[in-house]
């Protein structure tokens, strides 16, 4: 310990405190001591000592009522109660508001060295779990945010080598090298989707999600979607349509979120479609809700996987030389973020026809 | 007219490793430093004509703060207009602690921002659009 602790002895009886004085003096401890109830409690505020050691028997005001007050001014301050008519029932009355301990008079002076020192320790224990409990809480707040550093910067760095190797920045490369730099750099690049997957559906949080809600307009929404991902589309010549049926389109919600969430249900839809198919992104209606169908022309997803779609890392085994790259984890990520908006994520699929997914959303309250 | 010189503020230095090729292809001089205070020496010894900054040094502020200090501080009035691209790791996503804006705290901020990894070309024609102002 760094200080040497300091006890206050609150006693009417002068032969007490000085005795008190003497012994936990000769142990390393500071002293400091108090006649009566009142200069006990002006003391404890003035000079929030480690312990008190409380006579309960004093003119004044009571040990009892000292023990209360003293755990009001400093709840860190442990007090020790000293009772001259060693009864239980007083003893029991000082424990139950609060005391650490109890001391019966007469006590010798290794009696007095012992129960401080423990109560003492039992004071460091409490405060270091105290301290180790508010570190943990720390890390968990922020362990996403460090795991994602942790994760993502060595892999960005090894990006950045292939991006100026690859770019001819390095020196020459045999066709058959640059070959499989360039897969390499891919399943570098696949690995980090995988990691901002899975640290996207760790850190949507349904809490955070709604204080970053407002109104949002679904068609200029989905409209931006569309363009992005044109490209994309036209790479399979395939064709994106937007039908509005519904006469409002504004729902509450965390744009960026929900954005991701209908990006993700749209790539789907372009990825596992047929060369030459169709996207149909349609805006309609239902109850007091809007529901947002994403239908494609695509392989359909077979009944018997149905149910386990929106599973974290569950992807639907493909027949024939489909090979598709994803992380299993983007329908999960959507069901997740339309769920933190009060909505719902629902799914038919005809195999070798299409699959529709419905977003339904509650509508915003026109004012 | 002489070489222009980047310092490249990065403390990864396989970062640095793989940028500096790109920036002596197109014939900069290049000097490096890996946190704020050496960042802070190389500015005074090399007078570089544009800085390469990475957001995330040591803590999340370290970039904005340096960068806020090289436009406005007394200390660096010599070099309040070099040019400044914020390099970062730092992806936008749903809920992410990351987006620390610091021009919202009234830090002034980069001329450009530019995504890590860098791709190369895109790199060098930001540095030559800023270096032409």
């Amino acid at each position: 310990m760094n200080d040497k602790p300091l006890i206050l002895v609150i006693d009417d009886e002068e032969a007490m405190r000085d005795s008190c004085t003497q012994i936990l003096v000769k142990h390393g401890f500071r002293v400091e001591t108090a006649p009566d109830g009142q200069s006990g409690l002006e003391k404890a505020a003035s000079l929030k000592p480690d312990l008190a050691l409380i006579d309960l028997k004093m003119p004044g005001i009571s040990g009892l009522d000292v023990l209360n007050k003293i755990k009001e001014i400093d709840s860190e301050i442990i007090s020790i109660v000293i009772t001259g008519y060693a009864t239980v029932e007083s003893a029991v009355e000082a424990m139950k508001r609060g005391a650490y301990d109890f001391l019966p008079k007469p006590f010798t002076p290794e009696e007095l060295r012992i129960i401080i020192r423990r109560a003492l320790e039992r004071r460091e224990l409490a405060r270091e779990a105290e301290k180790l409990k508010r570190e943990k809480k720390l890390l968990e707040e922020n362990f996403i945010t460090l795991v994602s550093h942790q994760l993502r910067s060595p892999l960005i760095a090894i990006q950045q080598y292939f991006e100026t190797i690859l770019g001819g920045y390095a020196g020459e490369m045999s066709p058959q090298i640059k070959d499989m730099m360039l897969r390499a750099k891919e399943r570098i690049k696949d690995l980090l989707q995988l990691i901002n997957d899975w640290l996207d559906l760790a850190r949507i949080n349904r809490q955070e999600l709604v204080t970053r809600f407002k109104p949002v307009g679904l068609q200029a929404l989905l409209q931006k979607q569309i363009e992005t991902f044109m490209p994309l589309a036209k790479e399979s010549s395939i064709t994106i349509n937007l039908e509005r049926e519904a006469s409002s389109d504004t729902v509450m919600a965390d744009e960026q979120s929900l954005e991701q969430a209908l990006a993700n249900i749209i790539h789907n839809a372009i990825k596992y479609n047929r060369p030459g198919g169709k996207v149909i992104i349609r805006l309609w209606e239902k109850n007091s809700s809007l529901a947002i169908d994403i239908e494609d022309t695509g392989i359909g997803i077979p009944p018997e996987h149905l149910p386990h779609i929106f599973d974290q890392f569950y992807r639907v085994p493909l027949t024939g030389r489909g090979m598709t790259k994803g992380t299993g984890l983007g329908l999960s990520i959507a069901k997740k973020i339309i769920e933190a908006h009060d909505g719902r994520i629902e799914v038919k699929s005809v195999p070798n026809k299409g699959s529709t997914f419905t977003v339904i959303l509650p509508l915003a309250r026109t004012p | 007219m002489s070489a222009k010189k980047i310092l490249v503020i990065d403390d990864d230095p396989d970062f640095v490793a793989a940028v500096t090729p790109i920036l002596k292809s197109a014939l900069y001089e290049v000097a490096t430093a890996s946190n704020p205070t050496e960042a802070k020496e190389k500015i005074f010894s090399e007078k570089p004509d544009l800085i390469l900054l990475d957001i995330m040094m040591d803590s999340l502020f370290d970039g904005f703060s340096l960068c806020h200090a090289i436009k406005t501080s007394r200390e660096f009035r010599e070099f309040k207009d070099i040019p400044i691209i914020f390099v970062s790791a730092v992806k936008e996503v749903a809920g992410t602690r990351f987006q620390f804006k610091g021009e919202e705290q009234g830090m002034v901020g980069p001329d450009d921002y530019i995504d890590k990894p860098i791709d190369p070309a895109d790199l060098l024609a930001r540095i030559e659009k800023l270096l032409k102002k």
